[in-house]
This record gives C-alpha cells, structure tokens and sequence, in this order.
C-alpha cells in the first residue's frame, strides 16, 4: 500500500446539474477537490449530497456537466472503469461470499496472481485491524466489523480516489467517534483523495480538510471546519452547523447595532442588503458582575437552566423576547454561581465572538 | 391418484348424504351425452313408472365400485359397466349375481347378458375416416385403415389395449372368427401389437375417450380413427365429414350390474327388469345411435326401419361384426394391457 | 452457603407451563399433519404390498421391474420434469429479471399478466393449447397465411405439445420466489461490484445470480415436483405417446381394479422425489439456501 499522496488524483465537478422532473437535485455544481485531500459533503437529507457522490461514483447520469479525475474526463465512463473505491452505507458487503472473498474480490477482477491476493487481502485487513478475520462469515460480523471489512475491500485495489457515503451512521455513538479517529489516520496513512458523505456536522468537523455544505442541489459554501464554523457564510450554514441563535441588527454605514445598543466587533461584516449577529452558546458568557467593559452586554431573564454533567445549558429570554441559549463550563464554582429561573442576567459577548453574517434566510 | 382418491371419497360422501332421505335408487353411469341418452330413454321413464326416486351419479368405474365394497359403504344400486370390466369385477366377487327370473332375457341376444350383468345398449368399435380426405368410399375393412399407401394420411388408435388387438389381427389376415383363438397366448397378442407397430409411425394420437374421437375427427387432426359408432354419428351432427363402416367393427354391449351388498337390491333387480324391456329400450336410439339389447325392441315401431338399419345390432350389421369375446378380456386384459402399455412406451 | 433463590422453583415451573402450552398449542397442526400427511402415505404404503388378493405380496413391485414400460415411464416422467424445469428456468428467471428492474408499477402490472393463469382452471388452460397448436389450430393457420410455412406444423399430440403446455402452467411456481429473491437483493450490491470494477455482465454473474440462488433453488425444485405428479397435461397435448407416472397410476386402477398396483406406482414415485431431493441437498447445502438469511 501507498504512503505517499503522490498518486492520489484531484477531482474537478463543474456545472453538473441533475433534475427530476421539476426537481433539482443538483442545481449548477461547481467543486474542485484537491489531491489527497479529505473533503465531505455535509447537508440535510434531500439536500444533494448523495447524488453528487453518485455523479462521481457513475451510478447517477447527469443531465449536464463535466467530472475530471486529474485530466481525465470521466463523466461519461461506467462506474466500473472509474476505479474508486467506494463504501456504502450498508456496507454492501456480499453476504455470499467470506470476509476474505470480499476483500479480494476487486483483486480477482484484476486478474492478480492467487499469492499476492492472499498477501493484500491480510494487509488491507491488517491495516483495518482485523487480521485473521478473513475465513469469518459475513453474517457473523458486528457492525464496526462490517465497515470495517467494507473500508478494507475499497482500499485493497489502491484506488487514487476514495467515496465514503455515511460510512458511520450505521454505528453507535462510542464506535462511530473510535472510528472517525481511525478513518482520520487511514487517510493520512494512504493519501487518497477522499470525499465523504454525512448528516452529521460534528462528524464532519472532526474528520474534513474541507467541507461543502449541501443544500437544494447547490453548495452553500465551501471551507475548512474552522472557518465554517467561525465565519458561516449565510444562515443556513450557521444554523446547520453548530447551535445559533440570530438577533437581527441594523446597519448605518460602519456602525451595526442591536435593539439601539452599538456592537463592537472584529471580523468586517459581510456586504449584504441584511445582516445578523450570530450567537453560538458557547461563545456567550454569563457575567456575574453585571454589564463588562469592551464587550458586548445582553440584558435578559433565566428561563430554563438545564444541567448536562460535561456543561450547563442556560435558556435566558433578551428583553425583545428572543430566547437565546447559552452553554457554560462546570468547572469549579461556577455551578453554584448558576443563577434561579426568573433571575434577571447579564450575558456577554466579546468582540473576537461577535459575528455578524448574511441576515437573510435561505 | 389422489386426485383420483379425493374424486372417489368425494362421492362416495355424497352418495352417503343423499341415502339419508331418498329411500329409493341411486344409479351411477358415465356421465356425458351416454347418460343423457339413458337418462331420457330408460331411467326416468321407469322410474316414473315404478313410481319411485331414482337418483343419478357418475363414477370412476368398477374400481369406485371395488372401493365401495371393499371398505362395506355400498352406496350405489346399480352402475352401467362395458360388458368386459363387469364380467372380472363380477368374478371378483364384487357383483351380485342378477336374477333373471325376474328381468326377462328372453328376447335378448345370447351374448348380451351374462351371470353379473344385463345389456343396456349394443355400440361397435369400429373405423371412422374423414370424408374430405377419402370421400364417401373410404376404408372397408382393418387391412384397409393399415394401408397407408391407399390411404395415406394420419391415424388415432386408442391408448388402451380393449378393442385394439382384434383390428391389428384382422388386418394381419387372420379371420374374424379366429382372431379369439390366435390372441389366446402370448404369442398371438404379440403379433398384434407388431402389427401395431407397423402402423405406428402414421399413429399420431393415442386416444383416451370417446370425446376425443370426435374431436379429433371434428379439426382434422387426424384421417382416420378407430372409435365408437355413437360418438361419430354426434360429431356428423355437429358437420364433422366424417363416415364410417361396420364391416369387421367389434360388436360390444354396455350393461347394468349391482354392486355387492347394494342397499336396495331387490328394487334395482325390479329395476333392471324395467329397463331391460323393449318400450324403453326402443328409445334409446332417438338420442344415440346405439342399439337396444332386447330384440323385440325393433317390433315396436318406434324405431323405424332407416334407423334400425343404421344401428350397430341390426341383423344386417351385426353380421358384418365381429362380437367381443368376454371370456378372453377376463382371461387376458390384464397381461394383454401391460403388453400394450410396452408397445405404446417404445 | 448461598440462601435459597427468591421464587426459584416458582419461576421455574412458569418456564415449563410455556413451553406446555407452546406444545398444546402445535399440537391441533401437528395432529393436522399426521392426519393428511403421515396416515395417508402410510396407507398407500401398507396397501402397495397387498396383492390382488388381498394378502401380503412384492407382486406390485415385481411386475414393475418386469415390465419394461414401467422403467420407460419413470424414465419420461423424469424427462418430462427436466426438461420442463429447464425451460421454466431458462424462459422464468431472465422474465422475473426483467420485472424486478422495471418500475414497480409497470411490473405489479405485469406480475398480474403472470398471475393471470392461475385463475383459469388447469383444464381450461390445456385445451386453449391444443386449440391453439393442432393441425388446423390458430397458429398454424395464421402462420399459414401469413406465409410463415406452407405445411401445418406438427406441434401437439406429442412432446412438444406437452412441453409447450406445462412450461405455460408452470412458469409462474418459478417466476414468483425467483423474482421474490430478486426484489429482496440490495441494489447497493450490484453497485458495489461495479464500483470494484466488474463489468456488468460480472457484477450479475459474480453478486446478483449468486444472491437470487434461494429463490431460484425453491422456484425450480417446486417445478421439478409439480411435474412428477402431472396428468391432464400430458393426456391431453401428448397424444397418447407422453406417457407419466401419474397416468399409469390411473390406468393400472382401473386396469387391476386395486388400490395396491398404482400404490405401488405412488410409493415408488415418492422415494425417487426424496432421493432426487437428497441428492440435491448434498450439493446444494439445502437448509443453507432455504434459510436464505443473510
């Protein structure tokens, strides 16, 4: 197996567009992934990203566009000859056939020799920790053992470019986070181009170079984690990713404000007709001494204080009647500092934390 | 089989449900435009005469019978048999011996009655062609239906050995009044069923029933066929271009028995009695070109002298025929048939 | 050392009473088997070794091994099965393919044309056949007109009448299990075999074909068992000349007037279908196919 990305091939999508009926289940794509990179298609369901991965695989014909793997053209190739790897959601495991049988299968369609079958098939089984598991049945497989056959048999045939499509949904909580780790590192390892698919935004977070949000057949926005989660482009993004509140501000010339109250703030806004003033609830803090010097103060009422062991969720109404959600650390005293239902508060935002971005809605 | 088994269970519980409130007959018979015929010209007249209930069933034949009696749930009074499957059921013990101080054979036939069972109706197997293929002058004897350089054109034999080795040995030359003595080994069987073979190539259909026949001949699927003289004259009726000969045709009779310890013996052998006398039987050709059995029958003026010369048992044709012999199916049927069944699997 | 268990012996005789009443339960179905089942072939194994007089006797099966017929009608039946079988597979699993690709719609439609048989009676159905494909039937006739040939085809009253005509009756024992295990293959199969690289003509004979066997493993031993007992058939579209275990068993009933010569038929038919199932168990791992569980 290759550990150098070298061989890995950039994906380049452009214009594709499929309609059904009236339909658009890819409205206009545009999305260039870089060799070796890791890049996952995040959205709802019904936004569009299992299609777009289906467009690539070849299983989805388009009505329009054009798909480059490196130079080549593909989009009109049959996914046989596409030479992906792939992982479905079901895993897609052939219950006819053992672990080994399946993991080889790409192999013998390869025409390799029977020696240097057995010797990859153990390795890429090796390389997804399940050495000696070769003459098991599928059936008697758990489901982090499934994936992790089904991973084993994409990757077995090096393929320069590798599809996961909601590998992990399938799997509980504790595995799913093992696994994401696990996948990480595989990645790093082999240096394949990647795309995955998910619903799953911290899914996303954790593993992605980069991420397109998906929704209604069009890519939101396209960026690192880091950036979609501090500088969503829209609100739509915002709300997908991460928990928000939105409170909507005015705009006259440099000077943005909330409810009358000037908001200082770092980052330039957006150039928009509308703007609003993205609240996560962990960025916003609950002060104990009242309104705090070069931030920005909410004033509001304790709604709800709901207590979740690793943190505390405060519901507080702002004067406007927006209910606005706060998440505080449970370090120390702060517990005992948590304030009564009906209790007048303060919450405040620094200006690093304060992000305005595109108010309107879609 | 079990098709066959449920068939025969069925009845049997019909007929056990129907004993339950008619205390008169019940009569068991082939079913189809046969018991029709009888229906209209013996049974129901009869019975109306005697003044009693006579209910009507169809059957499997003499193995219904053997089952009935086998197992002492007797249902049936009286069965309409071919004379041939009624003489073994009857050597078999499952018949009761007819009483003909009471049914008067009189004017019968001397071949048309016997220990276990009374005629009801004189038919003839004999050779049938289609006119369209050989005109009005077709074959006029077996060695002419094996001719396939006289006549050429496809042939219908029957599946079954009853009826079917006489032909073959009269077409082989033997005479008529020898064929019983050469068919009395296996040998002579053996040579029949050759002559069979011989034919077999220009055999398209092995026939199974007396409607086949008549279909047959009715799409032309076939020239010629061996069959029933009753069931040719229907099918000309229904504008089949068919004819047919009684020159060397088998002279046969259908006839009524009682079945063994029968629930109402002695009113079925009053029964028979009725039957069997010539102001019935004289109507049975007015609705199938069979004969009557009894012989004074004819002197009724019912049947008038056109019909009667069209009948298989007028005088004139019954000459021609060749009558079956009862004694060599109840010595040889069996054996004859496991032969014949090998002639057909080749 | 341990004390006694709260309610231990209570909680065991709970256990028993279910598994008692599971059994009272069964036991109307159980019972229910052995009347229709068990008692009936029991009987016409008993009444096969009865000869004509009644007394213990192998003449019902000696006369088979003597008379050569027998052999060549077990020897037709069989081919008769085969053959039939064969061509329900070979016309059967391509069709039920079809029908599980196309829409559901489409093919719930089509599935009611496949049905549609058997809402006619068996008989019905044999004589439209022989209607249809004697000497002056409808096809001949349109064929001659059209041109097609000249000299009426022979094509019933013999082999392949009866082939024509039970291939019909038997086309939907097959296609109904086969296209059942086809609807219940997972397309993400098939996809995953095209994205490993197989060609589509591998993916169906590597993943599809193999996934669809249970379906087509039952369809085909329904067919095959079907066709052993078959009669109206082959007595009507044969001729005469197609002659089945079945027909024999008739005639030899009537023929002997016992139960014992054609139940011997019925035994002899019934060991050679539990061989024939034997045999293909061994091959074909049956209990493995007919769980089908994945």
């Amino acid at each position: 197996m290759r550990s150098q990305d070298s061989d890995a091939l950039p994906i380049s999508i452009r214009g594709v567009t499929k309609t059904y009926g009236a339909v658009h289940a890819l409205d206009d794509v545009s999305l260039e992934v870089k060799s070796g990179e890791f890049i996952t298609l995040l959205g709802p369901s019904g936004s569009g990203k299992t299609t777009l991965l289906m467009v690539i695989a070849g299983f989805t014909r388009p009505d329009c566009g054009s798909l480059k793997f490196g130079e080549r053209e593909v989009i009109r190739t049959p996914p046989h000859l596409r030479d992906l790897g792939m992982t479905f959601q079901s895993y897609a495991l052939f219950p006819h056939m053992s672990v080994a049988g399946n993991v080889a299968y790409p192999l013998k369609l390869r025409k390799l020799q029977k020696a240097e079958i057995a010797e990859r098939v153990e390795k890429a089984l090796e390389t997804v920790q399940l050495g000696g598991y070769g003459d098991r049945r599928i059936t008697q497989l758990s489901g982090g053992q499934k994936q992790r056959v089904a991973l084993a048999r994409s990757i077995v045939f090096e393929p320069r470019i590798l599809l996961m499509d909601e590998p992990l949904s399938a799997l509980d909580k504790k595995l799913r986070d093992q696994m994401q780790i696990e996948l990480r590192h595989l990645h790093e390892k082999l240096g394949m181009t990647t795309v995955y698919v998910t619903h799953d935004q911290r899914e996303a977070l954790t593993m992605s170079d980069r991420i397109a949000v998906v929704n209604k057949g069009r890519i939101m926005q396209l960026a690192s984690p880091r950036e979609l989660y501090e500088r969503p482009a829209n609100r739509f993004v915002a709300d997908f990713i991460g928990d928000s509140t939105f409170l909507p501000v005015e705009r006259s010339g440099e000077q943005v404000s909330y409810g009358g109250m000037p908001l200082k703030f770092v980052q330039a806004p957006p150039d928009t007709p509308t703007l609003a003033l993205m609240v996560r609830p962990e960025r916003i803090v609950l002060s104990s001494e009242g309104p705090r010097e070069g931030a920005n103060n909410f004033a509001a009422t304790a709604v709800e204080v709901v207590y979740q062991g690793d943190s505390y969720l405060l519901h507080a109404r702002l004067d406007d009647g927006t209910l606005i959600a706060l998440r505080g650390g449970v370090r120390g005293a702060s517990l005992s500092a948590l304030p009564n239902v009906g209790d007048k508060v303060t919450l405040t935002l620094a200006p690093e934390d304060t992000v305005l971005i595109d108010g309107s809605e879609a | 089989m079990k098709h066959k088994m449920t068939f025969t269970l069925v009845s049997a519980l019909f007929a056990t449900t129907a004993m339950a409130h008619a205390d008169d007959l019940t009569v068991a018979s082939w079913g189809g435009s046969y018991q029709e015929a009888q229906s209209k010209a013996l049974f129901e007249p009869a019975a109306k005469a005697m003044g009693i209930d006579v209910k009507q069933e169809t059957y499997g034949g003499m193995s219904d019978v053997k089952l009935q009696v086998s197992t002492g749930q007797v249902t049936l009074d009286i069965v309409a048999s071919g004379s041939g499957s009624a003489a073994r059921a009857g050597a078999e013990g499952m018949l009761e011996e007819l009483d003909y101080d009471v049914i008067d054979v009189s004017n019968f036939g001397p071949t048309l009655y016997s220990k276990y069972c009374v005629g009801g109706d004189v038919f003839s197997t004999t050779y049938a062609w289609n006119t369209d293929t050989y005109g009005e002058n077709g074959p006029q004897s077996w060695a002419d239906f094996w001719d396939v350089e006289k006549f050429p054109g496809k042939r219908a034999y029957r599946n079954k050995v009853a009826g079917a080795l006489e032909p073959a040995l009269m077409a082989d030359g033997v005479a008529p009044e020898d064929v019983y003595k050469v068919l009395d080994s296996e040998e002579g069987i053996e040579r029949a069923l050759n002559k069979i073979r011989e034919l077999r190539p220009n055999i398209d259909v092995f026939w199974s029933s007396g409607a086949q026949q008549a279909q047959l001949m009715k799409d032309g699927e076939v020239d010629m066929t061996t069959g029933w003289n009753g069931r040719f004259d229907n099918a000309k009726k229904d504008g089949a271009k068919v004819a047919y000969s009684y020159n060397q045709a088998l002279l046969d009779y259908d006839c009524f028995a009682i079945p063994k310890g029968a629930p109402n013996k002695d009113l079925a052998m009053k029964f028979l009695a009725e039957i069997s006398k010539p102001e019935y039987q004289d109507d049975l050709p007015k609705y199938i070109t069979y004969g009557p059995t009894n012989n004074l029958a004819f002197e009724t003026g019912v049947i008038d002298a056109a019909t009667a010369a069209g009948l298989p048992s007028s005088p004139e044709n019954a000459a021609k025929q060749l009558p079956i012999s009862l004694e060599w199916y109840a010595k040889w049927e069996t054996v004859a048939s496991e032969m014949y069944q090998e002639m057909m699997t080749e | 050392m341990q004390a006694t268990p709260a309610n231990a012996s209570g909680l065991r005789v709970d256990e028993k009473l279910e598994r008692m009443k599971l059994f009272g339960l069964s036991s109307p179905a159980l019972l229910l088997v052995l009347v229709i089942l068990v008692i009936p072939v029991g009987w016409l194994f008993y009444v096969s070794f009865l000869g004509g007089n009644g007394q213990f006797s192998l003449e019902n099966y000696q006369r088979m091994v003597e008379r050569s017929s027998y052999m060549r009608i077990f020897r037709t039946t069989f081919e008769v099965s085969l053959v039939t079988t064969g061509l329900c597979i070979l016309i059967g699993y391509p069709l039920a393919y079809f029908l599980s690709q196309i829409p559901p719609r489409i093919a719930n439609l089509c599935m009611i044309t496949v049905l549609l048989p058997f809402w006619t009676s068996l008989l019905v159905r044999t004589y439209a056949w022989l209607v249809l494909l004697q000497k002056q039937g409808l096809i001949n006739e349109w064929a001659m007109a059209l041109g097609l040939w000249d000299e009426p085809i022979k094509m019933v009253h013999n082999m392949t009448g009866t082939l024509i005509g039970m291939v019909h009756i038997m086309l939907p024992f097959l296609i109904l299990p086969v296209y059942g295990s086809m609807k219940a293959v997972d397309r993400d199969y098939v996809k995953a075999a095209a994205n490993l690289g197989a060609s589509p003509r591998r993916a169906f004979w590597d993943v599809f074909f193999p996934l669809t066997m249970p379906g087509l493993f039952a369809g085909t031993l329904m067919v095959f068992i079907l066709c052993l007992g078959f009669f109206v058939t082959p007595a009507v579209l044969g001729g005469g000349k197609v002659i089945m275990v079945s027909m024999k068993i008739v005639s030899n009933i009537e023929l002997f007037v016992s139960w014992g010569a054609a139940s011997a038929l019925g035994v002899v038919l019934l060991a050679l279908t539990f061989a024939i199932l034997w045999v293909a168990s061994r091959f074909l791992k049956l209990d493995q196919i007919a769980g089908g569980g994945h």
